[in-house]
């Protein structure tokens, strides 16, 4: 199924979260990730939520009812064309420095700290698609623990 | 255009010396007063003792003691609906302990959402020291009610309560409408304000940055819309909740005059036109009648006003009026487009878009005479039948028919009386053969369908309209749902003709196994208590009607009588609501004649 962002704008109140993501429930999806920040504004919130969902009108009604709550101020779906949507993760991995050298001629990470010659915490960001191929490149069986963050988009 | 009084300036400015320094729940009070606010519903315990206390100090309200919770939900439903088309609309505002006292109101505060009815409810909290420590009758309130209201407040500083309480009333009556629940901890009621504390409520203006409602119609669509309208050879209009509740019944029936379009109502559009205008397709839908849905299969156009497309009314989508464009004018965004594609959206108030069109010197009028004539035919299908039926006025069995007692009302009263139904078969008799004459004269709860509704929602609506005739027509079913507001009637003296069809089942859903589960009646038989025995413990009179030729002199007499009566009505269980279309049936599925009696299993 196609995956969807959609971008809202909130006033920062307590109940909000659980408000976006009740309706979320009761539209039967399962949030595929939900990020949500501060914005420029002052009591403003940035939230970005993905699911997966082939019907746009579908996608249109989460929005409309997302923008019935009194506390959204604006919503709506973000293309992947017209937009960025970036990904960080933390990745614990117990890996030979060696090959951990060969991932970097095609990602680029950051290495957070490195102890005990194979235990390494770095830090990568990107496309969702990036992080998976990192992943699936490295191995699972290298990698002990990860924090995914969810993702962030921008309008281009 | 429904206009809710705004605050009363003050002239008297806040106290300001420490000892007579306001607390929250004053402050909650003056701002219930000063949003016109007369009745208030609820029942009393020990998280919103504060309040009563000084509620009672204040003696400006009129509290009315509901026997349980829920009957206050829907007595301040009862204000809302029946008071928007007076002088004086009010809001409905019940009150509530914390706890059980709180969740008994949940479901007259969904059923008011379901409903679009504009509501206040307000609970006692525990203090805020203890919250989410399961403390004695702590319950999650905002949690509870936050996915079945328009919106939940809990204020957490006295000085935060005047500007919740009329924001609360804002949200409550702008745009679509719906309840908002104020949870307010009993510390924060005994509260008292900050020093220098004022708060100006004719100055105020809510800040919701995030909420939104366009009651003027954009130029575009409205163009399209007439466009369409020219064009048509078969429109119908749609008359739903939106036209009642923007008090717009009277201009929606001069543009179906002006350009001869026929109308059909949702459930809760009955009322905002006189039933027999001769445009008048009667109500649509599950148990609409042959003309209304007939029409809709068959129109090119559907010009929908303040509905949302529920399934009762469209029953199977994808076979759901598919050629027809539909103009869709409604002032939730949300419903547009939702369940049925919309040629033309008009997100706006009702009354405004019909004001804009019905003068419009684009809209030509067009005779349309075959469709009115393929109208006319379809209103003979089940006419002749029905009219039989009302006519013998009793069942195989010699009992009676609510068909014809419904009936019998509406010519004895004229139509003009104010009818509100329970849930089940009565109900649907009550849409179907009153003849309604007076504007918003029709209150039922419908998207929920909440049995018990009827008796404590006629107590509101008989104070909101004191100088009309209520009735409170309930099955034997929903009757003992909520027959406790028979307390709350005898203790106001409140004027409720209170009508009681009793069929010995759960009426409605043994029709749905008479025609579905092959006559098995699974938990539908039910013994009644002597009802006249409950009406003398509650002094109200009360009469038994069995005989087709008592029907009449019983109606007669309740009308006469000053003050409550019940009238309890012997009917025939196997009476039958048609024409139907079953639950995910389309209307090519319509049943219009009545089946044959069950074949096999069946109980009784
Ligand atoms: C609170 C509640 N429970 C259950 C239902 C399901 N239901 C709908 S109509 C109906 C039967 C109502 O029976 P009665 O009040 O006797 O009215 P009748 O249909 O016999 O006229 C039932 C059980 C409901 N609508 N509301
Ligand atoms: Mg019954």
């Amino acid at each position: 199924m196609k995956r969807r962002a959609i971008l809202a704008f909130m006033q920062d109140r307590p109940g909000v979260l659980q408000k976006v993501s009740m309706l979320i429930r009761k539209k039967m999806y399962n949030v595929d990730t939900l990020t949500v920040c501060r914005s420029r504004k002052p009591g403003v919130s940035r939230m970005t939520i993905t699911l997966r969902e082939d019907d746009e009108a579908r996608v249109l009604q989460v929005i409309r009812q997302l923008e019935k709550f009194t506390e959204v101020i604006s919503a709506r779906e973000l293309d992947t064309d017209h937009s960025y949507w970036r990904e960080a993760a933390i990745v614990r991995l117990e890996i030979d420095p060696e090959q951990l050298d060969i991932l970097k001629k095609d990602y680029t990470f950051e290495i957070l700290d490195h102890k005990n010659h194979d235990c390494f915490f770095i830090q990568i960001a990107g496309s969702t698609r990036m992080i998976d191929a990192f992943v699936a490149q490295i191995g699972e069986e290298h990698i002990v623990e990860i924090a995914r963050t969810g993702v962030a988009a921008l309008e281009k | 255009m429904l206009t809710y009084r705004s605050p009363i300036v003050r002239l008297k400015t806040t106290p300001t010396n420490c000892e007579d320094k306001m607390t929250g729940k004053e402050l909650l009070l003056r701002a219930l007063k000063e949003r016109g606010v007369r009745h208030i519903f609820g029942y009393t315990g020990g998280a919103i003792m504060p309040v009563f206390d000084s509620m009672d100090k204040m003696a400006h309200f009129n509290f009315i003691m509901s026997r349980n919770e829920q009957g206050a939900t829907f007595m301040a439903q009862g204000v809302s609906r029946a008071s928007l088309s007076t002088e004086d609309p009010q809001v409905g505002v019940c009150m509530a302990t914390s706890g059980p006292g709180a969740m008994n109101l949940v479901t007259g505060v969904a059923d008011a959402q379901m409903d679009s009815v504009a509501m206040v409810a307000i609970t006692g909290q525990v203090a805020t020291g203890v919250i989410a420590t399961d403390a004695f009758q702590e319950s999650d309130v905002v949690g509870v009610m936050m996915p079945i209201c328009k919106q939940t407040y809990m204020p957490l500083q006295a000085d935060e309560i005047e500007r919740t309480v009329h924001e609360a009333f804002y949200v409550a009556t702008t745009g679509r409408f719906g309840p908002v629940v104020l949870d307010i901890p009993k510390d924060i009621q005994n509260q008292p304000v900050a020093e220098g504390y004022q708060f100006n409520s004719a100055a105020y203006r809510p800040h919701l940055p995030g909420y939104f409602y366009h009651p003027t119609p954009a130029r575009e669509p409205l163009k399209k819309a007439v466009e369409l309208i020219n064009r048509s050879e078969r429109p119908v209009i749609f008359c739903g909740h939106g036209v009642i509740n923007s008090n717009a019944g009277a201009l929606l029936q001069s543009f179906a005059e002006k350009n001869r379009i026929p109308v059909a109502f949702t459930l809760h559009g009955l009322s905002a036109m006189p039933a027999d205008h001769p445009l008048s397709l009667g109500m649509m839908g599950m148990h609409g009648t042959v003309e209304a849905n007939r029409a809709i299969m068959n129109a090119d156009l559907l010009i929908s006003f303040g509905m949302r497309f529920d399934d009762r009314v469209t029953g199977k989508l994808n076979e759901y009026a598919k050629n027809a464009d539909v103009i869709h004018v409604e002032i939730d965004a949300s419903e547009i487009d939702k369940n049925v594609a919309t040629s033309v959206a008009i997100n706006a108030d009702v009354y405004r878009t019909l004001h804009v069109l019905v003068n419009d010197p684009m809209l030509t009028s067009k005779p349309r005479r075959r469709w009115h004539a393929s109208i006319a035919e379809s209103r003979q299908v089940m006419a002749e039948d029905l009219q039989q039926e009302i006519a013998k006025g009793t069942g195989d069995d010699g009992k009676l028919l609510m068909k014809t007692i419904i009936k019998k009302l509406s010519e004895l009263t004229e139509g003009r009386d104010l009818i509100v139904p329970d849930v089940g078969q009565h109900q649907m008799m009550s849409a179907r053969f009153y003849n309604y004459q007076t504007p918003n004269s029709w209150f039922a709860s419908g998207g929920a369908g909440t049995m018990g509704a009827s008796l404590p929602m006629a107590v509101g609506v008989k104070l909101a309209r004191p100088k009309e005739r209520v009735w409170s027509i309930s099955g034997d079913g929903g009757f003992q749902m909520n027959m406790q507001e028979l307390g709350t009637i005898m203790e106001h003296k409140i004027d409720v003709k209170i009508i009681l069809l009793n069929n010995g089942y759960l009426g409605m859903v043994r029709q749905w196994q008479t025609l579905f589960f092959d006559g098995r009646y699974a938990g539908t038989p039910m013994l009644s208590p002597d009802y006249g025995k409950i009406a003398a413990a509650y002094d109200i009179p009360y009469r038994k009607v069995e005989k087709l030729e008592q029907v009449a002199p019983a109606l007669q007499e309740a009308i006469e009588h000053q003050g409550a009566i019940m009238l309890e009505f012997i009917c025939d269980p196997s009476e039958v609501i048609l024409p139907m279309i079953p639950a995910g049936g389309g209307f090519n599925d319509m049943i219009v004649k009545r089946p044959t009696p069950a074949r096999k299993g069946g109980k009784k």
